[in-house]
């Protein structure tokens, strides 16, 4: 008789800490983020699928990461260890025209014509807080289709 | 140092913390007291078949006891709950890239790190948890964790307000915390997050090609989930941990300075606010200010020692940051025990390293949503009592007498932090597990070994070693820690104000809590404290790397 009472006892007091433990799983773990994702994908699909670029109809990377650029004729992103992400999709001003002598000679672009790629695209929430920096895939889609000659292979 | 418009844009962001707090605050009482809102006509049917569901009493109070316990005990189920489906990812759904359970010692630590709002991670999310983890253990223990430190902040604040009868009940403010306040505000921040760039995606990784791929066939893999909605809570819920190991630096965890600040703002908002609803369920606003003023002054203080180093683009530091946001985020992050980084921690100056310990040994600068307050108390008792022993009268606080029971109580939560961290640090060493994970014994290694107990005891979670801290001393350690440091200051705590309740109030005014001089001798007496408490500690870390000039 005892047993059966301190049975009942102990799972009443349980009942209302494994319920909500577990409803609050559903809706915390499962219906929230799944509602977001719904909602995202409908308002703003661009961003909610991470900012994917085409050329050529294929997907050549995302805005916000950067990728691997080795050959000369690309501006190129800082080494894979030198930032805290190791995806660092952007480069300071003064690192993109470090390279401007040698993408100009490599394509024969005049460097003036870079260095005017490299002043429009400064990113202009950065400018807001003081910092001068350009996004490499940027530059380099926009070389790409700017210099349809020199990167056929490409555009 | 920093600039006009960088100091501009540091008043700017606290400012809006600050003001937005003071708008939600009443808001959020409300939301305790039960009083009549305009989500009612939806929410009460709910809520209320929930309740029923669960065979809670709605109206039914609780002690401290029964009310600390139930908040523990659900805890407790739900990183069971974590711990099985990280420990089962691999036959759960939603695991596009078949990543395999983890190991019982990580899903432990993992487990208990986010239940207990700390957050520490030895792993990397994008290379070992599939979307299920990310959303079931992750998101989910998330929001829990920060409602538990809200509902828990809020009872002790009703058991030192005079006349009142019990702490309240545990599951009706539990599931009030949910569906009132962090669904709602997270609703909004994660869609705002998705559109200033933050993906939101179960579709799985995308295999994509780069643009010299286009000719050599290299080819990248983009790691995109469901991250908004976890950088939401993570941020709001000043829980830290990140989708990605590399939590904020990763650009797609923070894109652009617009999300930096934005991020910066989500993580202010809740502990700021809930120095506002201190008083406004004490029914006394002004005692509001020294928890306010004596929180952002030290915050404050912490901000100019970071700022002193030239902050400049280095190793470690990403681009679209730069060295102000990062050193602004770094001090954020720890003073109100976040823990989420936009940097690598090795990459920052030794005096930021400083200050981000300073928030995390003080842990009330303004602290974690919910414990950051009820340290702030416990300092108050202390510096009332100490302040009492200078002036030769009987301490009191808000009207009552603090008696010996009250300062034993108050001692022990003060002495739990430096016991769980000076402790396993020194064991770390005397055991050979720093050497076993390949720290070096040098200044800079021992910062990182101090810095991971310290953050895994205040609940912070930012860390220097992340996954290289994967091994089983490192795992089980620092979860015995985090399990500590989050439940036995708040038991201790819950005992202090339990013990309040009901007790007899002076009308006549005592000292008063609520002066400036008040607030200064707080601020003083909590530097004392804290400072003396871990000065060797500091001294053989940071400040040593700061005079070295490493």
């Amino acid at each position: 008789m005892e047993t059966t009472t301190s049975g009942k006892k102990a799972k009443r007091a349980l009942r209302p800490i494994i319920g909500l433990g577990l409803l609050s799983l559903l809706v915390c773990g499962l219906f929230f983020p799944l509602f977001i994702t719904g909602l995202a994908q409908v308002l703003f699909p661009y961003q909610a699928n991470g900012e994917l670029v085409h050329l050529k109809g294929e997907v050549v990377g995302s805005n916000l990461i950067a990728q691997n650029f080795t050959l000369p004729i690309f501006f190129q992103p800082r080494n894979e260890s030198q930032s805290a992400s190791g995806l660092d999709p952007d480069i300071t001003v003064q690192m993109a025209d470090a390279q401007i002598g040698r993408i100009s000679n490599a394509t024969g672009i005049p460097a003036s014509s870079l260095q005017q790629v490299v002043n429009e695209n400064v990113d202009v929430e950065g400018r807001l807080v003081e910092l001068q920096y350009v996004n490499v895939l940027t530059l380099n889609i926009q070389l790409i289709n700017e210099y349809q000659s020199v990167y056929s292979a490409y555009g | 140092m920093i600039d006009a418009i960088q100091l501009l844009y540091v008043i700017g962001i606290l400012g809006s913390a600050i003001l937005a707090g003071w708008q939600l605050a009443p808001y959020i009482t409300r939301v305790y007291s039960r009083a009549p809102g305009r989500l009612d006509r939806v929410l009460n049917p709910v809520e209320n078949r929930v309740y029923r569901l669960l065979g809670v009493d709605s109206q039914g109070g609780m002690g401290w006891k029964e009310y600390f316990f139930a908040a523990l005990a659900v805890n407790i189920v739900q990183m069971v709950i974590g711990f099985l489906i990280l420990t089962n990812q691999d036959i759960l759904p939603l695991n596009p890239q078949h990543f395999s359970g983890l190991s019982w010692d990580l899903a432990l630590n993992t487990a208990i790190s986010i239940a207990t709002n700390t957050n520490l991670q030895h792993y990397s999310g994008e290379y070992a948890l599939s979307y299920f983890s990310q959303m079931t253990a992750i998101q989910f223990l998330q929001f829990t964790s920060a409602a538990t430190g809200i509902c828990v902040a809020v009872a002790f604040v009703r058991g030192l307000t005079s006349g009142t009868k019990d702490m309240g009940n545990f599951y009706v403010d539990f599931v009030r915390t949910i569906t009132r306040i962090l669904i709602p505000l997270c609703l909004v921040a994660s869609v705002v997050l998705v559109w200033l760039g933050i993906p939101q995606t179960v579709s799985g990784y995308v295999n994509a090609g780069t643009v010299e791929g286009l000719v050599n066939g290299a080819s990248q893999v983009i790691r995109i989930g469901p991250v908004a909605s976890l950088v939401s809570i993570m941020q709001l819920g000043t829980n830290g941990g990140g989708y990605y190991g590399a939590n904020s630096a990763n650009p797609f965890q923070n894109p652009n300075p617009a999300t930096d600040i934005f991020e910066i703002f989500l993580m202010l908002l809740l502990p700021t606010t809930l120095c506002f609803v201190y008083g406004e369920v004490l029914g006394k606003k002004r005692e509001t200010r020294p928890i306010l003023f004596g929180a952002y002054i030290l915050f404050a203080i912490d901000l100019v020692i970071a700022f002193i180093p030239n902050t400049a683009l280095g190793p470690g530091i990403e681009t679209r940051f730069g060295g102000f946001f990062s050193a602004f985020w770094t001090v954020v992050t720890t003073a109100v025990t976040t823990g989420s980084v936009n940097s690598s921690l090795g990459g920052e100056h030794p005096l930021a390293i400083l200050a981000a310990f300073m928030g995390m040994l003080i842990q009330s600068t303004p602290g974690g949503k919910g414990v950051g307050l009820m340290y702030m108390v416990m300092y108050v008792v202390i510096t009332v009592f100490i302040v009492g022993l200078m002036s030769g009268r009987t301490p009191e606080y808000l009207g009552m007498k603090i008696n010996s029971r009250d300062v034993k109580l108050v001692m022990v939560a003060f002495l739990i932090h430096p016991l769980i961290i000076l402790v396993p640090t020194i064991l770390a060493y005397a055991s050979g597990a720093v050497a076993a994970i390949g720290v070096p014994t040098t200044t800079s290694g021992f910062t990182e070994v101090f810095y991971e107990f310290t953050s895994a005891a205040a609940n912070n979670g930012s860390d220097f070693l992340g996954a290289q801290a994967n091994s089983v001393f490192f795992n089980v350690a620092t979860a015995v820690v985090m399990f500590l440091g989050r439940y036995a200051p708040i038991g201790v705590l819950m005992a202090l104000s339990g013990s309040m309740m009901g007790r007899k109030r002076s009308t006549e005014v005592g000292l008063r809590t609520d002066s400036m001089i008040f607030t200064l001798v707080l601020v003083a007496s909590i530097l004392i404290v804290v400072v003396l408490t871990f000065f060797p500690f500091l001294a053989l870390g940071p400040i040593a790397s700061y005079f070295q000039g490493a």
